[in-house]
């Protein structure tokens, strides 16, 4: 009988934890002191919703978490939306302008090369003084080889950057100087017409405390209390996978501060965070592309910045890849509002030029002032012929089926689909052979493109600034990031003359021009923009959408 | 016994050793690198492999693990560059631990009842419900089904929350779809079991005794025939407590299992490591608690290990 009590009672428990339970961890750690738990413990969902509690909650979800919140080690579009929203830049680009944020006034030297700007009294959110001691220390420390950021590259516009990256000079020798507590002066090594932009939108610049770091070392900023708050809002805890943040009393602003607590979950499964959506609990919502049918009257869109392409390795062993009126057939073969439809659902623009339309002109959006000659996006199969017929003629090629290319993509979602759809068009229309090469994602940025052991592939470019030399650059025969080994000593020339350029007019006008080359060489296959449709509350303002260096900013967003 | 228990402790040592070794030099012949972003400049690079000490030779890097590891200290994740692997499996695997429980609570509980009672009623339509139940198990993926419960019970319905993790009531749908899988196994292995233990000499003994069917049933029919339930317990224990990808996902579970698959993917070493080491730590831990069981539940088993 002793067996039969033993089983029938464990059996009895076993069920009975597995439904009534005790509490889950969040609930009895530590962490869960912090507001989290401490809200009403609601029970169902509906009673957790904002109009219930009273509070203003704004409540969306990521698919993946932050990499780092550390300032200066922010290292995607997703680490650097967070950390905007708790760090005050010197200045914020608001729906594209440029507005005064940490810094009240600057002033720029004629040769745009000094930098001075006017900090406003603002404090951390330990009630000390931001100074400009601490940009200073920030921008040293983003430098510094010892702190390893990766993403140190968009601070070598200054003055010996580069120099202490690599080792060569001590990070004390920055051109960044802070003459007074509320001065700081930027010196650069070009003038640089969108570093304003840069640094409204790029989390890498804004300030650090060095007592911070070096009480937290490695671990700075690893949690909200391992580092410390200069701008609208103050992370209170990133622990199991929800940033929660709070206005940031001390922050200079803390009136226009619109949320009581701001609660951003890491979801991955894209279908749960559309389920939480209509389910209310969220407030805002990225629409993952293959459901965007399903929304079509009530989301709306931006354009997110991402640009994809297919990198032509002009110097491949595979010869014709070397041939300009090749890589014209490649560019005219394809109709790209098909390709569109099949690949991307067609949520994303086709697109046939190399620079985006959104990006800054002279005083307007490039694409207003500028319309070079692109490809047609439905692709022009008699032209493709033509230009297949010069390039077989000058390569001396007797059939197009003689024709093989290799076209490397990776295992990441998506991007096999996309190479088919290409893969098909080329061959039907050009008649030559194309392969399809599957590599790792990991491998693709690493070991693929990098060393150009590649003929042609699949990828693309989100931008930093928002300027047409973030897609331009990426062609400059000695840049870092030329994958395609494109090597033209004109568009060179252009290139290199627009770093010096103060006239903005002249700057764009070459700009312009040199984008024209790329176009006429066929030195790359533009494919398309991407479209990031969303649905936002009602009764949610103040939240604003972008394409370069960050996507949303709801650092000033409030409840109607 | 107590010798019995030293030397399974020993083998499991030399096992959990042998496995870091393998893991250590595994890693670093995967394709790719653990720096992946598109921008980052060779120069930078070199500055993070020096940062994480890969500049180092590998038989170098590898005495350096271990030494750390003798601490307990399984280093900086390269993904997430201000954070620990022991700082994230400490706040992962809670969540893991406490969802596999319940689910393996579930499952065992439920699994155990469905296989006895389909044993006991061999060919009739209890044991032909029972059979639905487990082809439905094996035969709905988990993905599936946590779609399921999550449509029907969340948003249909609405009758208890979508995701997350945050109260009693949100632990119950992706318990019930960890444990879906598991009760069809449970109580296939049972009632097979049961089966073949009620064709045994010694329940003909104990029914020629003149015991009551209750008494042979639960003495002498399911004692024995928990046995293989046991043995599968181990492995399944290790399994479902340290996180499964799927149902965390869909439920966005704060758990290990996104870190495990994404450690991978992201070809972050030290994640890797520290995830399988813990892992496989784990699994060796419940195999030995489950040989210790044998003893318990068997004496015959204690016999013969004297």
């Amino acid at each position: 009988m002793k067996a039969k009590k033993f089983l029938a009672l464990a059996l009895a428990a076993a069920l009975a934890l597995s439904v009534a339970g005790c509490s889950v961890p969040g609930q009895t750690t530590p962490a869960a002191s912090t507001p989290a738990a401490s809200t009403p413990a609601s029970s169902t969902p509906a009673a957790s919703t904002p109009a219930a509690s009273g509070e203003k909650v704004f409540r969306y979800a990521v698919s993946s978490e932050a990499t780092s919140l550390d300032q200066q080690k922010t290292n995607s579009v997703g680490d650097n939306e967070l950390v905007r929203s708790m760090q005050e830049l010197l200045v914020r680009v608001v729906d594209g302008q440029i507005e005064p944020a940490g810094a009240e006034s600057w002033e720029i030297s004629p040769d745009g090369l000094t930098y001075t700007f006017h900090l406003r009294e603002n404090k951390w959110s330990d009630g000390q003084p931001v100074v400009a001691g601490d940009y200073v220390y920030a921008l040293q420390r983003l430098m510094d080889p010892a702190t390893a950021s990766p993403y140190s590259f968009i601070g070598e516009y200054i003055v010996n950057a580069r120099e202490i990256e690599v080792g060569e000079k001590d990070p004390s020798e920055l051109g960044a100087t802070a003459p007074d507590d509320s001065t700081l002066v930027l010196q650069l090594v070009n003038p640089t017409a969108y570093f304003l932009s840069l640094l409204g939108s790029a989390s890498q610049f804004t300030p650090c405390r060095k007592d911070y770091v070096e009480q937290y070392g490695e671990t700075f900023a690893a949690d909200g209390e391992k580092n410390v708050y200069s701008g609208p809002y103050k992370l209170v805890s990133s622990a199991n996978q929800v940033y929660i943040f709070e206005p940031n009393e001390y922050f200079w602003n803390a009136e226009k501060v619109g949320f009581d607590r701001v609660e951003v979950n890491v979801i991955a499964d894209s279908n749960t965070q559309v389920a939480m959506y209509n389910n209310g609990e969220l407030d805002y919502l990225n629409v993952p592309t293959e459901q965007v049918p399903a929304y079509d009257d009530v989301d709306e869109a931006y354009m997110n910045g991402s640009e994809d392409w297919v990198y032509i390795n002009a110097k491949s062993d595979n010869k014709v890849l070397g041939n300009s009126n090749f890589r014209l057939a490649l560019n005219y073969a394809l109709n790209r509002v098909t390709y569109n439809q099949l690949a991307n659902n067609n949520v994303y623009e086709p697109w046939g030029n190399e620079v985006m339309p959104m990006v800054s002109g002279v005083k307007g959006f490039y694409g207003d002032e500028y319309t070079p000659n692109g490809y047609p996006l439905e692709g022009d199969a008699a032209k493709a012929q033509e230009y297949l017929q010069a390039a077989m003629s000058e390569l001396g090629i007797a059939s197009p089926s003689d024709i093989t290319i290799q076209f490397t993509t990776s295992d990441n979602a998506g991007w096999k689909k996309i190479a088919e759809v290409i893969q098909e068009q080329w061959q039907t229309t050009l008649g030559i052979k194309v392969e399809i090469r599957q590599v790792t994602y990991s491998e693709i940025y690493s070991n693929v493109y990098p060393t150009h052991d590649f003929e042609v592939g699949y990828g693309g470019w989100s931008p930093d600034y928002p300027d047409p030399y973030t897609y331009l650059e990426l062609f400059i025969s000695d840049n870092v990031y030329n994958y395609s080994n494109y090597a033209n000593a004109e568009f060179d020339e252009l290139m290199k003359s627009t770093r010096t350029e103060t006239d903005a007019q002249k700057r764009m006008d070459t700009l312009a021009k040199a984008e024209q080359i790329l176009l006429d060489d066929g030195a790359v296959v533009p494919l398309q923009l991407r479209n990031q449709h969303y649905l936002l509350d009602d009764d949610i303002g103040g939240v604003n959408f972008y394409f370069s260096g960050f996507n949303i900013d709801w650092a000033y967003g409030y409840y109607k | 016994m107590a010798k019995y228990i030293a030397k399974r402790t020993v083998a499991a040592v030399v096992t959990l050793l042998a496995l870091i070794t393998i893991v250590f030099f595994l890693v670093r012949l995967m394709p790719g690198e653990p720096f992946t972003n598109p921008k980052l400049t060779p120069e930078i690079k070199a500055n993070m492999i020096a940062y994480y000490g890969f500049d180092k030779p590998l038989p170098v890097q590898y005495v350096e693990y271990l030494k750390n590891l003798l601490h307990g200290d399984f280093g900086f994740s390269m993904k997430y560059t201000n954070r620990t692997v022991n700082d994230i499996i400490g706040e992962t695997f809670p969540f893991s631990a406490d969802l596999g429980i319940r689910a393996l609570c579930m499952a065992v509980s439920i699994g155990l009842v469905l296989g006895i009672v389909a044993a006991r009623n061999r060919g009739n339509g209890i044991d032909f419900f029972c059979v639905i139940v487990a082809i439905l198990g094996t035969s709905i993926p988990d993905f599936i089904m946590g779609a399921i419960l999550q449509y029907f019970f969340g948003i249909k319905w609405g009758l208890l929350p979508v995701a997350l993790y945050k109260g009693i009531e949100y632990t119950i749908l992706p318990a019930t779809a960890l444990a879906f899988y598991t009760i069809a196994s449970v109580s296939r292995l049972m009632r097979a079991s049961m089966l073949e233990v009620v064709q045994q000499d010694y329940i003909k003994t104990a029914k020629s005794k003149g015991l009551s069917d209750f008494r042979v049933t639960v003495k002498h029919q399911i004692r024995n025939a928990i046995m293989p339930v046991i043995t599968l317990m181990g492995p399944m224990v290790a399994s479902v407590l340290t996180g499964t990808f799927v149902v965390e996902s869909i439920f966005a579970v704060p758990g290990m299992g996104k870190y495990y698959v994404d450690s991978v993917n992201n070809n972050d070493y030290s994640m890797i490591l520290g995830m399988t080491v813990f892992y496989g730590a784990f699994l060796i831990l419940c195999n030995l608690i489950v040989d210790i069981l044998y003893g318990v539940v068997d004496p015959r088993i204690r016999i013969g290990k004297k």
